[in-house]
């Protein structure tokens, strides 16, 4: 593991400029790269293939030549890290480990020059959250997308154009994308991004293992994709992958299986690097109880991630291992318990749904309070109850099994602590509304989105709170209530956030400002069609109509073709919110270093940032929200203070 | 994107970041290890999970454990067990001989602590091999192997840790100094051992 500060004793004698030796065709192929990529993942995936054959002909098994021990093993471990190698994301540690002189972290993979480098292995902080962003933004589009696909099949009763078990794939794979390798990461991504300005750092506190998480994504996202070629189709078990019935599936199921590995991965790598980050490299001056809400939220997010993606990551072992090694964890024939496995998923998949809400409140503090001119309601309590979710997040797992035959003693305390983690949910809610109450409310589009996102997300918590309740859980679990209710706090919650925050930081991240006008039509696209499409879905989800299902009851055509139009029209807008972005990123108004007058540090530098972040660290000497309080200040700016002057003038 | 920072920017010659500001008296990197030791704890605490399911709650676990006629080789790994709580001995006097700058102590205790922990791993394999079960007999096989081959993957890490310490040691590398790469797999390898203490209580003698 390595830092920022660089330890004297690797500091050998290194060329100043280092020229490779050999032409350019050499270095394409042999350099790190894609294409060295691409190779050596080949490379890694023959030999996977051959090891595996190898023990299974050393120890007499039979048939030696097993593809569903060879695609497990060479296709989604050795072929994987074959790519990684390949485009030089272990390149430092591979010297390290050699003995041979590593460069000192000079920082030498920082910035980028041309759009190339962002398909490179990078390790500036603001390189990655823009690599982040870009990739989960395509996977958004390609779950989206599915979504679509399914959502026509639904328009009507009956079967149109898929079949069973490819209507349950591209149900299965849209949540998992969605959930894997969109929410989770772009938040990452944002804040990759954002935290190291907010604190006044130079960069993240491991930079190249903030590379590598990166790149693990795009391959948990390609084994995802990759299950559709599978033969039996893709995974289509749910984004929870239930076992025993997960067990019994054809090879598909075993990509999502390897797909969670490797996107877990990256996400504990990130949140390692934000926990440093976050207790080591903060600027002087800059207490925990100066920091940016933001900041908090990712804080607690990480510790989160930290301490629940193992359980994740163990359930689809299990599973695995049930599939392919014939152990039985979860399979009663041999003495296996099968609702062990929900205990362990939802011990990860409750915290998650934290890990996909926290960041999001984090962002909206930020915009609300800029937007409204006001201090945040109520700071110390904003950040305490995030605490406070952190906590109770571990202890109500089980209200996701109320249903599932779990012990019966179980289901009361549960149902406690979930209703229990409305208040500090609560408190978050009035916090920003008191925020806002006699504010200078500015309507960007940033704003809307986080106004919208308090709204729709009281409705998805309140639905919540239905569901927390066992009576109306029984009879409203695995009906579209829940559907809509996971659609309320995760698309009109954490997408309208991640919304908000993308076009807030956009001027921050490409230096050019977006389309006020095209994006205040995103937004209010995006808000009615996404009403009208998940809004019916209670009602129908509460007359009987059950989630996960191709084929209804004729007496649900209607809102269902309805609702299927709508959908449409969410997808629609989507294409207004990526115009936008792509024709603003090329030829939009330059924009100010400050665009929103916010005081917290990320704001104090040009837009993009420089190289380094800041010349010299800030001094930071109070909160981070005191908008409209006569002489108070955030941080003091010593050089930077230059680099504002420039932009000005 | 990039000509105008360069635009705004121009001028200035960057040569590296500025020094971050250290706001805590932890180091980063030991920081960074001990979070992803809790990070591993939690992920064999999975299999402890998963462990106690099958074991204890699943009204059909069988009331001996293994049921016979399996036995686990709890002999066998006894010695395991005294050869890798050993190994954290040695590991800890190599660190101690760096730090006081004695380069030979340091190098034969690396050497050692990765012989013992090589041998820990091969007598595991022999193990496997010679237990009279396989993966598909059972519960509580399914916990016997998912356990100790977790625990194993983990010292095949740390030993991986420990020869990549070896050969920069050998190259000359770590004085009383700089001995970061030397202590950060020393967490590691600890944290194997003490792991290795509570697998082989609960699946070998509980
Ligand atoms: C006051 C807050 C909340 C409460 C009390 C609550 C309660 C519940 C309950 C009881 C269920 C289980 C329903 C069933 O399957 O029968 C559920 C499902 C779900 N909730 Fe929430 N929830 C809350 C907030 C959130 C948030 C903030 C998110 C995500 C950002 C979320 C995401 C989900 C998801 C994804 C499911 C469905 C899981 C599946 O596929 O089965 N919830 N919620
Ligand atoms: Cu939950």
């Amino acid at each position: 593991m390595t830092t920022t500060q660089h330890e004297p004793e690797q500091v050998e004698a290194y060329p100043e400029h280092f020229e490779p030796p050999h032409g350019p065709t050499w270095r394409l192929i042999f350099g790190p790269g894609l294409v060295r990529g691409v190779w050596v993942a080949g490379l890694f995936f023959v030999l996977g293939m051959l090891l595996v054959a190898g023990l299974r002909f050393w120890w007499g098994w039979d048939p030696v030549w097993l593809w569903d021990v060879i695609l497990p093993i060479a296709g989604m471990v050795t072929a994987p890290i074959g790519f990684l190698g390949g485009i030089g994301a272990f390149d430092y540690w591979l010297h390290y480990i050699s003995g041979r002189p590593t460069r000192p972290e000079d920082h030498s993979g920082h910035g980028a020059r041309t759009w190339k480098d962002y398909f490179r292995v990078n390790t500036d902080h603001k390189v990655i959250g823009i690599q982040y962003l870009v990739t989960t933004f395509t996977f958004f589009t390609i779950g989206g997308l599915m979504a679509m696909f399914f959502r026509a099949e639904l328009a009507q009763p009956g079967l149109q154009f898929l079949d069973s078990q490819t209507f349950n794939g591209l149900v299965s794979a849209h949540a998992t994308l969605m959930i894997f390798l969109f929410i989770i990461p772009a938040f990452a991504g944002i804040a990759n991004f954002v935290v190291p300005l907010m604190l006044g750092a130079p960069d993240m506190a491991f930079p190249r293992l903030n590379a590598l998480s990166y790149w693990l994504l795009p391959i948990a996202g390609v084994l995802f994709l990759a299950s559709f070629l599978a033969p039996g189709g893709s995974f289509a078990t749910g984004w929870t992958g239930y076992a025993p019935l997960a067990e019994g599936q054809p090879l598909g199921q075993t990509f999502f299986n390897m797909g969670v590995q490797w996107a877990g991965a990256s996400s504990v790598m990130t949140a390692l690097n934000f926990l440093v980050t976050i207790i080591t490299m903060r600027a002087p001056g800059m207490t925990f109880w100066r920091m940016p809400l933001l900041v908090w939220a990712n804080f607690t997010t990480s510790l989160l991630v930290v301490i629940a993606t193992p359980f994740i990551a163990g359930s689809q072992f299990f599973v695995m291992f049930d599939r392919i090694m014939h152990t039985s964890f979860f399979t009663p024939e041999g003495g296996g318990y099968a609702l062990g496995y929900q205990h362990i998923f939802w011990f990860y998949s409750h915290p998650a749904v934290y890990i996909m809400m926290l960041p999001g409140f984090g962002i909206v503090s930020e915009v609300i309070s800029a937007n409204a001119r006001k201090p945040i309601f109520g700071y110390r309590l904003m950040a305490l109850s995030l605490v406070g979710i952190l906590f109770l997040g571990f202890s109500v797992w089980a209200h996701h099994m109320f249903v599932a035959g779990m012990a019966d003693w179980l289901r009361v305390p549960m149902m406690i602590t979930t209703l229990l983690i409305a208040i500090p949910t609560g408190i978050k809610v009035f916090s920003w509304i008191a925020t806002l109450w006699r504010g200078r409310i500015h309507l960007t589009t940033p704003m809307l989105f986080a106004l919208g996102f308090v709204t729709m997300f009281v409705i998805g918590g309140l639905s919540g709170i239905y569901l927390g309740s066992v009576p109306i859980d029984i009879a409203a679990s695995d009906t579209y209530f829940i559907v809509a209710h996971i659609h309320y706090v995760l698309f009109g919650g954490s997408v309208f956030t991640i919304f908000a925050g993308v076009y807030f930081w956009f001027p921050k991240m490409t230096g050019r400002m977006y389309d006020e006008r095209l994006g205040k039509l995103h937004f209010w696209l995006t808000f009615v069609s996404f009403n009208a499409t998940f809004f019916p879905m209670h009602y129908i989800g509460l007359r009987g109509m059950p989630r996960r299902v191709f084929d209804y009851d004729e007496a649900f055509g209607d809102l269902n073709f309805v609702i299927t139009i709508a959908s449409f029209v969410l997808g629609a807008s989507f294409v207004v919110f990526v115009y936008n972005v792509v024709q603003s990123w090329v030829r939009g108004p330059v924009a100010d270093a400050n665009p929103w007058r916010a005081h917290s540090l990320e704001w104090q530098v040009s837009s993009p940032p420089p190289i380094f972040n800041f010349d010299e660290i800030p001094q930071v000497v109070g909160g981070p929200y005191e908008y409209g309080v006569p002489g108070a200040r955030h941080a003091v700016m010593r050089s930077g203070e230059a680099a504002r002057e420039v932009q000005h003038a | 994107m990039t000509s105008h920072a360069e635009a705004v920017h121009g001028g200035h010659e960057h040569h590296g970041p500025p020094p971050a500001h250290k706001s805590s008296r932890v180091d980063a990197r030991v920081l960074g290890m001990l979070l992803f030791i809790g990070s591993e704890i939690m992920l064999f605490g999975s299999f402890f999970t998963v462990y106690f399911f099958v074991r204890v709650v699943n009204p059909d676990a069988p009331s001996e454990w293994p049921p016979p006629p399996y036995e686990f080789p709890v002999f066998v790994a006894g010695i395991n067990t005294a050869i890798l709580v050993t190994s954290s001995f040695t590991m800890h006097w190599a660190l101690q001989s760096i730090k006081r700058g004695q380069r030979s102590a340091f190098l034969a205790g690396m050497v050692i602590t990765f012989v013992m922990g090589l041998a820990f791993l091969l007598t595991q394999v022999i193990e496997y091999l010679h237990v009279g079960f396989n993966t598909g007999d059972g519960a509580f096989a399914s916990v016997f192997f998912g356990l100790t081959g977790l625990h194993g993957a983990h010292v095949a890490v740390g030993l991986t840790l420990l020869g990549m310490v070896i050969i920069r040691g050998f190259r000359g590398h770590f004085s009383p100094e700089h001995h970061h790469g030397v202590e950060l797999p020393g967490i590691y390898w600890h944290f194997v051992d003490i792991m290795w203490i509570v697998v082989y209580s609960t699946v070998y003698l509980l």
